[in-house]
């Protein structure tokens, strides 16, 4: 069930219905029904990964209240490690193990040995790398003495498979999403009318930007090898749109509808492609896993203290890392390890903190440069996309070397029955769109509200993809 | 809670109210249209004389070459939908005559199309902007499933094949940019480039009593048109060849010319002449019912 699809219309209402009309009069009630609701809603992908939702939600539940219980030191390490080791043992199998078995295969063929290696026939939980993630900084937390262990287990399951962030996020931290867990929420109309809009934006960045972006994007990695420099270029730059607005889409969803629930999420974009260096985009994008990975792996590894060389190691650890998070495959550590290039420079001049708000223009010199600092992070953020978005390393350095060698830059008739420029002038108006409300989390809020949600609505009808219906990408993660 | 109830009721207002006005402006559109594709420069148009009008799919649009019709001095329309199945060729014929155009021969391609009486979803949404504006078109598409849907949501017709009538489609109606579809007389030549060259056609069977060629075939008969049907050629590798003869003896009045070119010389793909070959057959049919009568 997606967030764009029209039995999501039909759940979110009836829901939204119960929620403050039935099971308005407690906390615990409120509580239940969310919980109820999330399981139903998970279960719509595969009922039976819902045993491995609550097995995780269990696991951490019960080993978050034996940490903190016990006092010997040695006790609460072995239920900590035993967490930590389950939590990473289930994504190890679920979606690491078959590309660790076939990847050793590969090694030792090439040496001359040949190997069949057992792989495991089993399809990726949806969202399991986001609640297992919301399981581990949990258990974290309490190992290190930064919360108390949450003893209602309907709460505690509430904050792991909360429905509006259960399959792509955003990561909630305990210290964010719990207390609001634990107090009867009452209705608050601004803050629902905020999510309403919130929630038409990120509808119009998944089937307006996204999915149209999608059919362009895919006729040209599909085909690279027969397109010209011109439509390897755009493929790249629509990609960039794809992802942007696919994620960016559902996160702007997920946070609408929470507020019609009463409860905020962490934000998870801050338009990101406004950048003016790479260390600002990283503090834009996909906000929640980003600070996941610094607060309980680039910090605990010493994070910007001690030596250079110790900081550069930290910075690949956490990129590489983070880019393994996103699948089994060689292209997503590529594309880490690129950013982990990128974020290089920045950080041995000791700049990779120097843009930390965000970009205000005037008619000067210096905003000359700042425009040109954001066209030039956005061109290293599409050389990486392509990584992630290519089938294999191979096919991505081919694809860039074809950009540079081809030398064709006109106009040329793609598989999606569409020229590749068609989609530019779009494009160029989202983007002016979001500069324009860069200070605020959505643009249809404020003045004009009315004609801007007409606008919106008539966007997502008349310019919305739907015959070649794409599911999130980040679903896969 | 009152306040966004009634929040909610005006988006909902706002989205209806967004919906019906895309779809008058867009079915406005596609009214005034007459060089995007061939339905809607039928549905578009005032009576017109054909001496020959072709029907079928991209098996007639690719293999019936109207000039050679039209220096025997029979003025031909090559009306073959690539993609299309019976049910918009019968669609295409009933509007014609609803416009009062004087046909004295039909030619139908029924050979492969046969096998099946269910709509082609990419080319009938071609009709879709005149669901509500045709009795004709209407009553084609009442028994289809989605009809309720297509008919009484504002948009939704628009919305779901957006591919074909959406917005790149309808802003290029707008500018009223031509089509190749309708230059040659209707007809779509192939070139040399060789697609796919075998074919294995064992699974199709025709059915007994396709509905909208019995339809075809009626419809002629009541407006005084002769009727020819056709079995179009196939190259030289396909599997399950017995289909010609299935038809011919569902339909033996279904003229079997699916061996009179069978080179692959012949062929852009399995199923689909090039120009060459295209002439040979047309000069085939001219010359069977055409010149012998004269």
């Amino acid at each position: 069930m997606f967030f764009n699809s029209l039995t999501f219309a039909v759940f979110l209402p009836i829901v939204f219905v119960l929620y403050w009309f039935v099971f308005n009069k407690t906390k615990s009630s409120q509580n239940l029904l969310l919980i109820l609701a999330s399981y139903y809603f998970y279960s719509c992908w595969d009922w039976r990964f819902l045993f491995l939702l609550v097995f995780s939600t269990f696991l951490d539940y019960y080993t978050g209240i034996q940490i903190e219980k016990n006092k010997n030191e040695k006790i609460r390490k072995f239920w900590f490690w035993l967490s930590i080791g389950i939590n990473l043992g289930l994504l190890a199998v679920f979606k690491y193990y078959n590309f660790f078995a076939s990847s050793f295969a590969t090694l030792l063929s090439d040496f001359g040995l040949k190997s069949s290696p057992f792989l495991l026939d089993v399809v990726l939980p949806v969202g399991i790398s986001f609640y297992t993630f919301h399981g581990l900084s949990y258990v974290i937390d309490i190992y290190y003495k930064r919360i108390k262990a949450e003893y209602n287990f309907v709460d505690y399951s509430l904050f792991v498979s909360y429905f509006p962030l259960l399959v792509a996020g955003p990561i909630e931290r305990a210290t964010h999403l719990l207390p609001q867990v634990k107090i009867k929420r009452t209705f608050d109309y601004e803050k629902a009318k905020q999510g309403a809009y919130q929630f038409i934006w990120g509808l119009v960045k998944k089937v307006v930007i996204a999915d149209t972006c999608a059919t362009y994007a895919n006729a040209i990695f599909d085909n690279y090898t027969q397109m010209n420099s011109w439509s390897l270029v755009l493929g790249a730059v629509y990609f960039a749109f794809q992802i942007y607005g696919d994620f960016s889409g559902y996160s702007a969803m997920a946070l609408g509808m929470s507020k019609l629930f009463g409860m905020d999420l962490l934000r998870n974009f801050n338009y990101p492609y406004f950048s003016r260096d790479i260390a600002e985009f990283w503090r834009r994008w996909h906000i929640s896993l980003s600070s996941w990975f610094r607060d309980y792996l680039y910090i605990p590894l010493g994070g910007s203290k001690g030596s250079k060389s110790k900081q550069v190691r930290n910075v690949f650890i956490i990129f590489v890392v983070s880019g393994f998070w996103h699948g089994a495959n060689w292209t997503y550590l590529a594309w880490g390890f690129i950013n982990a290039l990128y974020f290089l420079p920045l950080l041995l001049r000791n700049k990779n903190r120097s843009n930390m708000e965000m970009v205000q223009l005037q008619w000067n010199f210096a905003s000359a440069k700042e425009i040109l600092h954001i066209f030039y992070t956005f061109a290293l953020a599409c050389l990486a996309w392509i990584f992630f978005r290519a089938k294999s390393i191979t096919d991505a350095v081919l694809y860039i070397k074809r950009i540079f060698t081809e030398g064709n830059f006109s106009s040329q008739y793609l598989t999606n029955e569409r020229y590749n420029y068609e989609l530019l002038l779009m494009i160029a108006l989202f983007v002016v769109v979001e500069w324009n409300n860069r200070f605020k989390e959505e643009p249809l809020s404020g003045k004009n509200s009315w004609l801007k949600v007409a606008l919106a609505i008539a966007a997502i009808v008349a310019l919305g993809t739907y015959s070649d219906y794409k599911e999130f990408i980040y679903f896969q993660f | 809670m009152k306040k966004f109830l009634l929040f909610i009721l005006k988006i909902s207002i706002v989205l209806v109210v967004v919906a019906v006005a895309l779809d008058f402006g867009f079915t406005t559109i596609y009214k005034q249209s007459k060089s995007r594709g061939k339905i809607d420069y039928v549905f578009n148009s005032s009576a017109r004389k054909y001496d020959v009008v072709i029907l079928g799919s991209s098996r007639a649009n690719n293999h019936f070459v109207s000039d050679l019709f039209e220096k025997q001095g029979l003025k031909t329309f090559n009306y073959g939908m690539s993609g299309g199945h019976l049910f918009e060729a019968s669609l295409l014929l009933k509007l014609m005559i609803e416009r009062k155009y004087e046909i004295k021969n039909v030619i139908l391609e029924a050979d492969l199309n046969l096998s099946n009486d269910q709509q082609s979803e990419g080319v009938s949404a071609k009709y879709l902007p005149y669901l509500h504006s045709s009795e004709t078109v209407r009553k084609h598409f009442e028994n289809e499933k989605d009809f309720n849907e297509l008919y009484y949501i504002p948009f939704y017709r628009y919305l779901k094949f957006e591919t074909r009538i959406g917005i790149r489609e309808t802003f290029f109606t707008a500018i009223q940019k031509k089509s190749k579809l309708i230059l040659n007389g209707g007809y779509y030549s192939l070139g040399e480039t060789k697609g796919n060259m075998k074919n294995n056609i064992t699974k199709l069977k025709p059915l007994p009593h396709n509905k909208y060629y019995e339809e075809i075939k009626a419809l002629c008969k009541a407006n005084n048109i002769h009727f020819i049907a056709i079995m179009t050629p196939m190259c030289e590798n396909v599997t399950g060849m017995n289909y010609f003869d299935k038809v011919h003896k569902a339909y033996p009045e279904i003229h079997n010319y699916e061996n009179v070119v069978v080179e692959n010389k012949y062929f852009s793909s399995c199923g689909h002449m090039n120009d060459e070959g295209a002439r040979l057959f047309t000069n085939n049919i001219i010359h069977d019912f055409f010149k012998s009568k004269k």
